[in-house]
């Protein structure tokens, strides 16, 4: 069995993700590799976009002008949101992991940080949009890469784990319950932040 | 089947509301068509219309089935049933009328108020009747939630609603000011509690082991978990009232409170996850499970979003801002709705004795929901979070940025978004509904005795 994964991978995901799901399934990854080769640089893409995007554009909230954040706050929230990245990132995999044993399904950890890895793959492309941080274009454009990835996760699940569709979706629906708490989580963490006077300057 | 026909309705008014936030010419000048009427015609409308409908019916059946007899005074459940649709239908139009007492999820006047009462009691007499003369002795986990629900609604609905009536349509509340607004919150926080997530919690416990076809996971961690609701939810409301003219120590204790109650909210949807994680092979034809097992993902997301938008530095951001309304509706659409769709695609072939008629409608219908759900929720987080921001944010010399009136006028892209969400939602249900006539045309109820008690169960 295979332990590397090739990056051609990824690319042609976009094109032909039921090959991807299927090659996956016949390797058995290491999770470091993974890790080291793959996770580490999608998830500085997003943080390094949202930078660029609010220290040129400023944020667009909506109301009149943009919004400037200090550069030195806007270096923290980026390191910030780039750990959380990784965080969600490696505890979905550990996540799956947990579950795998309830579905029945493959235990190795490599093999999740893969899978996880290839699910966030839409959300790292629409990304793209943090450069220009309009919330409203961003919201718009993360509906379809969030139903995309939704759509991978249900597809890929079972094929990658080898277990039935059914049990499959049930698995996926309930990595989609921790992944909405994991997204709210995000949301609460940055008004707290922003709540305790890190970025614009709001009364609270 | 009432709960069918307010879904319907309640869910179109919503959309209708959601149009007028974007276009507001839309009540063409007539009061009974303006949002302040609107509005609570949609919550009282999907809230009493189609939640307790539902949990009416479902309590009914399930009650029977779990007790071994029938239904204690039938003849009182029928007048509850239609009393009930009755009083909703009236309450809705005084509503339109403009009456309306001013407090949330309970604008109904006084006469409504005691038609509630009286019908509710009438509720709790038939099921505890029924509990009375049952034939095992454990009573089982769905009809505690139940009779939890009955209970505090009714000591909910009663204490709330004491007011003085000035005339047919109007009257002041016993409470004034800040005990008011705790009396109030402490009613509709419960309210959301004890009907939105015990009641349907109920509606799981019965309905999701009967279509997996296989015992509760763990039933003593149910035991556990409705015990523990039961405890640390009715303390919860003054969460509504932070930063607010209500003691700090009641802010808090509610703070400390919601976040207590995140365990055995969980426990329950744990319980629920692993009953259904072992029944993979029912997926393949049973289009019901589905929606449990998806509503139960979105109960998830619910009860963790509302302890965390109780602590106080996310709440001075997330208040006053349309996170909440996309925080309600995650529950009222996600948890709520799609749990009572599952189990009417269980329960309304079973009822005539046909099978359902069309499982790729239903298969439509799953994912016109969860389209609609997860649209409507990420158009109110963006426009949550930029209100919050909008809202507190300062210029140099420290006087606030932004007007209301600025703010509002950058927010119709995202109530565009909530109104499609809206309909997309709403196509789904009328689909539903229609299957549902398709279904039931032609048949008649079928009568069934209640199971029977095998012999070593029996209490007598």
């Amino acid at each position: 069995m295979k332990t590397v994964i090739s990056s051609w991978l990824l690319f042609r995901l976009l094109f032909r993700p039921t090959e991807v799901f299927e090659e996956l399934s016949e390797t058995r990854p290491e999770p470091h590799s993974v890790f080291f080769k793959y996770v580490l640089w999608l998830a500085i893409i997003p943080p390094i976009f949202a930078y660029i995007g609010a220290s040129n554009f400023g944020w667009r909230i909506g109301a009149a002008e943009p919004l400037f954040v200090p550069a030195g706050d806007l270096v923290v929230i980026s390191m910030a949101y780039f750990f959380a990245l990784l965080f969600v990132y490696v505890s979905t995999a550990i996540v799956a992991q947990w579950m795998a044993a309830t579905y029945g399904a493959r235990h190795s950890l490599g093999i999740h940080f893969a899978l996880v890895t290839i699910i966030a793959a839409p959300l790292v492309v629409g990304s793209t949009m943090h450069l220009f941080p309009s919330i409203f274009l961003n919201v718009l454009v993360f509906i379809p890469t969030v139903m995309w990835s939704m759509y991978l996760l249900y597809k890929g699940l079972p094929i990658v784990l080898r277990i039935s569709p059914e049990r499959g979706m049930l698995m996926a629906s309930a990595l989609i319950g921790y992944l909405l708490v994991a997204a709210v989580s995000f949301l609460g963490l940055t008004v707290a932040l922003l709540g305790r006077g890190i970025g614009p300057s709001i009364g609270v | 089947m009432f709960a069918v026909l307010w879904a319907v309705i309640g869910m179109s008014v919503g959309v209708y509301v959601a149009a007028e936030l974007l276009w507001p010419t839309l009540d063409f000048g007539q009061p009974w068509l303006s949002f302040g009427r609107l509005r609570p015609l949609h919550t009282n409308g999907v809230i009493f219309g189609f939640g307790v409908s539902a949990l009416m019916g479902t309590a009914f059946y399930s009650v029977q089935r779990t007790c071994h007899v029938p239904l204690f005074a039938p003849k009182l459940a029928w007048f509850v049933a239609i009393g009930w649709q009755l009083c909703v239908l009236t309450g809705g139009l005084s509503l339109l009328a403009g009456w309306t007492s001013s407090k949330e999820y309970a604008e109904l006047e006084w006469p409504f108020d005691i038609a509630i009462a009286l019908l509710w009691v009438g509720f709790g007499i038939v099921f505890f009747g029924t509990i009375a003369k049952r034939r095992i002795k454990p009573i089982y986990i769905s009809n505690w939630f139940y009779g939890g629900l009955i209970i505090v609604i009714a000591m909910l609905h009663i204490i709330n609603s004491l007011a003085i009536p000035v005339t047919l349509s109007k009257s002041y509340s016993l409470f004034a000011g800040a005990p008011d607004a705790i009396v109030q919150w402490w009613y509709g926080h419960n309210a959301v509690g004890f009907l939105l997530t015990g009641g349907f919690l109920g509606m799981m416990y019965y309905f999701l082991p009967k279509q997996a076809n296989r015992p509760i996971w763990s039933y003593r961690l149910s035991i556990v978990a409705f015990w523990a609701f039961t405890y640390s939810y009715i303390w919860a409301g003054p969460h509504h009232l932070h930063y607010n003219a209500v003691p700090d120590w009641v802010q808090s204790l509610a703070v400390g409170m919601s976040l207590v109650l995140l365990a055995p909210s969980w426990a329950s949807m744990i319980n629920g996850i692993m009953t259904v994680s072992g029944a993979s092979e029912k997926l393949k034809t049973d289009p019901a499970l589905k929606f449990i097992v998806l509503s139960l993902a979105f109960y998830g997301l619910a009860t963790f979003e509302g302890p965390m938008m109780a602590i106080k530095s996310v709440n001075a951001i997330s208040h006053f801002t349309d996170w909440t309304i996309g925080h309600v509706h995650s529950g009222a659409l996600g948890w709520n709705a799609l749990i009572t769709f599952g189990t009417f695609y269980f329960l309304v072939p079973r009822l005539v004795g046909a099978s359902l008629y069309s499982v790729r409608l239903a298969n439509i219908h799953f994912w016109l929901a969860l389209a609609g759900t997860m649209l409507y929720v990420l158009a109110m987080w963006g426009a949550g979070v930029s209100q919050g921001l909008l809202w507190l944010s300062l210029d140099e010399i420290g006087e606030l940025s932004f007007s209301f009136k600025d703010i509002m006028a950058s927010m119709p892209p995202y109530y565009a978004l909530r109104f499609v969400a809206g309909l997309i939602f709403l196509s789904g249900a009328v689909l539903m509904t229609f299957n549902f006539y398709m279904t039931i045309r032609g048949q008649r109820t079928i009568e069934v005795e209640p199971p029977p008690v095998a012999s070593h169960r029996l209490s007598t």
